[in-house]
Order: C-alpha cells, then sequence, then structure tokens
C-alpha cells in the first residue's frame, strides 16, 4: 500500500475568535502530518463553528462532539488512516 | 431569573469603563466606533433611561473580536453616554471566568453580557448575546435561504463540506441579511435594555410607596 496526502480544511468562528486554536491546530498538522498532507485549508466562518474536514470527511464538528477536538494526535491518527490508498 | 449577579462594589470598580475598553481594543474598533454612529435613539426609549432616580451599575462581559459585542455594546455606550444614568464597567470574558460563569448561555459563555445592578449591586436584570426576536429572525433567515437552495443544506452539517463557491455564497447572504437587520437589532436592544430599566424604576416606584406604610409591627400595635 502506498500512502496518499491527505486534504485538511479547518473552519473556524471568527466571531468566537478561534483564530489561535484554528492556527494551533493547523500548526499541529503541519507539524504532525509534513509531507502526507496535500493541502491545509483555514476557512473564517461565524455561527460558533469550529470543524475538522480530512479529504471530504468530518473528523470533528464542534456542534456535533462539542468544544474543540481534544488531542491534534486524534486527527493526525485519523488523516493517516485515510491516507492509505 | 438565574442565580443572583455576585459583584463587591470594589471589584465592579476595577473593570474598564467604556472609553477604556475602546482604547484597550487591539481589533474591529473602526468598525466598532462606526456602530456608535449613524442612528437615533428613539427620544421615549431615551426618556425611560433618563427618568432613572439614580443611576445604574452595568456590568459589560465582551471581548473586542465578538461580532455581536461589535454590534450591541456601542448601543449600551450610547444610551449611557445620551441619558448619564447608566455607570459602564467593562470585563474582558477570558480574562475573568468566574464572573463569565456567573452568566452563561444554557452551556456557553456567549458574549456581550450585560448585568444591570442597583447602587447596592444588587441584580436587576441581565442581557446575554442578542434579543431572542433577533435570534429567531437569524434562525427564519436560515431555514428561508434552505428551502430555496436545498443544496445549502450542508452547511447545517459543516461549512467545512461545502465547496468554496457556495460558502461564499452563503457569506453572500449573511452580509447582506445582517446590513437588513441593523435598524431592527437596534430597536430590539434597546427594548431588551429599556425593560430592564423599566422594572428597575417599576422596582423603586413600589419600594418608595412601601416605605410609607406603616411597618407591621405599628399595625399590630
Amino acid at each position: 500500500m502506498t500512502r496518499r496526502p491527505v486534504k485538511v480544511v479547518i473552519t473556524y468562528c471568527t466571531a468566537c475568535g478561534y483564530e489561535s486554536q484554528a492556527l494551533e491546530l493547523a500548526g499541529a498538522l503541519m507539524r504532525g502530518l509534513r509531507t502526507e498532507l496535500a493541502s491545509l485549508e483555514l476557512v473564517p466562518w461565524h455561527d460558533g463553528t469550529f470543524d475538522v474536514v480530512v479529504d471530504g470527511e468530518l473528523l470533528h464538528s464542534m456542534l456535533r462532539d462539542g468544544g474543540f477536538p481534544d488531542d491534534p494526535d486524534t486527527i493526525i491518527a485519523a488523516a493517516r488512516e485515510r491516507g492509505w490508498g | 431569573m438565574a442565580d443572583q449577579f455576585q459583584i463587591s462594589a470594589d471589584r465592579f470598580a476595577s473593570g474598564m469603563t467604556y472609553e477604556q475598553y475602546k482604547t484597550q481594543m487591539t481589533q474591529r474598533r473602526d468598525e466598532f466606533e462606526a456602530n456608535e454612529r449613524g442612528w437615533e435613539i428613539d427620544p421615549d426609549d431615551l426618556a425611560a433611561f433618563c427618568a432613572l432616580a439614580q443611576p445604574l451599575n452595568v456590568l459589560v462581559l465582551d471581548e473586542d473580536w465578538c461580532d455581536d459585542g461589535c454590534w450591541m455594546l456601542p448601543i449600551l455606550g450610547r444610551l449611557a453616554a445620551e441619558s448619564g444614568k447608566l455607570s459602564i464597567r467593562i470585563f474582558l470574558r477570558d480574562q475573568h471566568p468566574d464572573l463569565m460563569d456567573q452568566c452563561l448561555n444554557g452551556a456557553f459563555r456567549s458574549i456581550p453580557v450585560f448585568v444591570f445592578l442597583d447602587a447596592n449591586f444588587k441584580e436587576l436584570g441581565r442581557f446575554i448575546e442578542r434579543p431572542a426576536s433577533i435570534t429567531r429572525l437569524r434562525e427564519d433567515g436560515l431555514r428561508w435561504v434552505m428551502e430555496m437552495r436545498p443544496e445549502f443544506r450542508i452547511f447545517e452539517t459543516s461549512p467545512a463540506l461545502a465547496s468554496e463557491q457556495q460558502r461564499e455564497q452563503v457569506m453572500l447572504l449573511v452580509r447582506a441579511f445582517a446590513s437588513q437587520y441593523a435598524p431592527l437589532l437596534r430597536r430590539e436592544v434597546v427594548r431588551d435594555l429599556r425593560m430592564i430599566v423599566e422594572r428597575a424604576n417599576t422596582q423603586q416606584l413600589l419600594s418608595e410607596i412601601i416605605a410609607t406604610f406603616p411597618s407591621p409591627s405599628e399595625t399590630q400595635a
């Protein structure tokens, strides 16, 4: 099996001031996934959003799961699983 | 009402004045000050604030990045400046979790929060985030959009799943909606704050009348 780089989208609520959490998670994913990351998109949004999508799959949703992702390593591990081709 | 808000006079006095808050703003100050201008307070609404027998203390919890705060706090600021009857002290939410946790919006630390307090720091009423009527209008707006363009239901799951084009289209709708409802928003905020002040005036009136009654011990004698 070969690894395929993954596309990550982080959507964060600017009205709630979630910029720092988005940057923190983005940094952790960049350091953790390095070249396994095809792209990392940061999308400013509203309505209390803090969501993480990897290759079109919603891995974390503030609305659905509550709060921020507990641990960036969980997102990194899930992203790696999806990157196995 | 939720539990009475607890704060000492010294702690209240340690908060920022409205002008001090504006001075320390690092984000959105231009937008904040633009929201102070370009509208008038209805004279009848202002009269209700001017009619206060004694000035009220108003504790505010906010952060300068907050969208709702950028709309609501300038309205409170104008009411305070024009009535001369509101003493505002502002605390940053993230630096004062003990104050914030007395005003939770369900499970959320929603801001802005305005807590109206009498001269003895007894709570008279509170305003959290935005008027309920505006929240309902926002929900209606969202429902209308979903009915017209069912593909936008993807946003109910997550905007992160939508395409860039869909996100641009929705942001266009959100901005149009916000500019459309700005005058209504101001009226509704003033109305909610006026209701708190009218309650304070009524309470004051009743206590003044009751003070003229003989005490129960005198009546029994």
